[in-house]
C-alpha cells in the first residue's frame, strides 16, 4: 500500500511539473496547433503550377541580390512604391503569385501576400518554410 | 528516501525560469498619424545568479529593440523597448525579437510584436490591366478614405496622356470612383495614377495606382 501511495505521489508531482513546463516553457510543443492559413502553400503544392508561377521575394534587396529563386521579383514594404510597378511588369493575371521570405524569423511573406490580395492579385499565396525550404529542395 | 526523491524532482526544473517576462507578446493597434508602433517588454531576473543579455535581434530591418544595459542581478528588473517603423506597412504585421542570454545562448527567448495598422485609403484594386488587343473599355478603381483619417482626396491624375482618368465623386473628398480608359490597346502602355491628398498638412501625401496594357 505504501508503494502505491509513493507511486501515486511521484506521478502527481511529475504531472504537476510537466503541466507547468507545458504552460511556460518557451519551446513547448504546439499541442494545439493554430489552424493553417488557407493562403499558405507547400513546395509540393506549387509543383503543378510550374511554368505559371510568379515568385515574389519579400526579403531585403541585398538578400535578393545575393541569391533568389530564378525569375523571382523583389517586393517588400521598404520599397513598395518603386518595386510594385516592376512587379506589374512581370505579373500576368493568369499566374499564381507565391511569396517567400526567410523562414527562420519572418512573417513578411504572409503580410506581402495579404497586401497583394488587397491590391487585386486574387491568386496570391505564401510559401511554407520560405527561402530555406526552396533552397534545401533545390540545392541541398 | 521519499523526501530526496521529491527534492530531485523539484531540482529538475530547467534553468529558463531565470528570466521572467511580464508578457512575451504584445498586440497593438496604430492610430492615424502614427509613424511607429512601440512595445515594451518587462522582465525580472528571478534566478539566484546574475544574468547577461548578450544579444537582442529583430526579424525585420523595420524594427529596432533597445536595452538599457546588459547585466541584471538576481531580483533586478529591466525592459526591452521595440519600435516598428510603419512606413508603407498596413494591415496585420507580426515581428519577432530574439533575446539571447550568455547563460543560455542556444535557446533565445522569442518576443512577439503584433501590430494592426489601418490603411489610410482603401483602393480596390490598386491596378487595372488590359491585354494587348483587348477592347479598351473603362475599368474602375474605387477609393475611400478610412474612417478616422483626416484625409481629403484632392484630385487624380494620369502621367500618361494615352490612358485617361475620369473621376466621379461618391462622397466629395472621401470616396471616389476613378474610371480608367486607354486610348487604344494595340500596343503596351503604362500609366501611374497619382492620387493627391491634403494629408498630412506639412507634407501632403500622394498615393499611387497603376494602369497597364500588356
Amino acid at each position: 500500500m505504501t508503494a502505491f501511495r509513493q507511486a501515486g505521489l511521484i506521478l502527481l508531482v511529475a504531472v504537476g511539473l510537466a503541466g507547468v513546463t507545458a504552460a511556460v516553457h518557451p519551446k513547448r510543443p504546439p499541442f494545439l496547433a493554430p489552424p493553417r492559413d488557407p493562403n499558405e502553400v507547400t513546395l509540393a503544392q506549387t509543383k503543378p503550377w510550374a511554368g505559371n508561377i510568379l515568385w515574389v521575394d519579400a526579403r531585403s534587396e541585398s538578400e535578393f541580390t545575393t541569391e533568389h529563386i530564378p525569375d523571382a521579383v523583389c517586393l517588400n514594404f521598404e520599397n513598395w512604391n518603386d518595386q510594385f510597378p516592376k512587379f506589374l511588369d512581370r505579373y500576368n493575371p493568369s499566374q499564381r503569385v507565391v511569396v517567400y521570405c526567410s523562414a527562420t524569423s519572418c512573417q513578411l511573406s504572409r503580410e506581402i501576400a495579404a497586401k497583394l490580395k488587397g491590391s487585386g492579385v486574387d491568386e496570391a499565396y505564401f510559401l511554407e518554410g520560405g527561402w530555406e525550404a526552396w533552397k534545401q529542395q533545390n540545392h541541398p | 528516501m521519499r523526501l530526496s526523491l521529491l527534492l530531485s524532482l523539484f531540482l529538475a526544473v530547467p534553468a529558463f525560469a531565470q528570466l521572467k517576462w511580464d508578457t512575451m507578446e504584445q498586440s497593438l493597434k496604430s492610430k492615424p498619424g502614427d509613424r511607429e508602433v512601440v512595445a515594451t517588454y518587462r522582465f525580472t531576473n528571478t534566478g539566484t545568479t546574475p544574468i547577461t543579455i548578450d544579444n537582442v535581434h529583430t526579424s525585420c530591418g523595420c524594427t529596432t529593440a533597445a536595452l538599457t544595459k546588459n547585466e541584471y542581478a538576481p531580483g533586478e528588473s529591466g525592459q526591452i523597448v521595440a519600435r516598428m517603423d510603419i512606413g508603407s506597412r498596413t494591415g496585420h504585421q507580426e515581428k519577432s525579437i530574439l533575446v539571447t542570454t550568455k547563460q543560455n545562448p542556444k535557446t533565445p527567448t522569442i518576443l512577439r510584436l503584433i501590430a494592426d495598422i489601418p490603411e489610410p485609403l482603401v483602393m480596390k484594386p490598386t491596378f487595372v490591366m488590359w491585354g494587348v488587343g483587348e477592347s479598351p473599355k473603362p475599368k474602375t478603381i474605387y477609393i475611400k478614405v478610412t474612417d478616422g483619417f483626416p484625409i481629403k482626396l484632392l484630385k487624380v491624375d494620369s502621367d500618361n496622356p494615352d490612358i485617361k482618368v475620369d473621376v466621379s465623386e461618391v462622397h466629395p473628398g472621401v470616396e471616389l470612383e476613378v474610371h480608367v480608359t486607354p486610348k487604344d490597346t494595340s500596343r503596351p502602355e503604362m500609366a501611374t495614377l497619382l492620387i493627391r491628398t491634403d494629408y498630412p498638412s506639412d507634407n501632403p501625401q500622394t498615393y499611387y495606382a497603376y494602369a497597364k496594357v500588356k
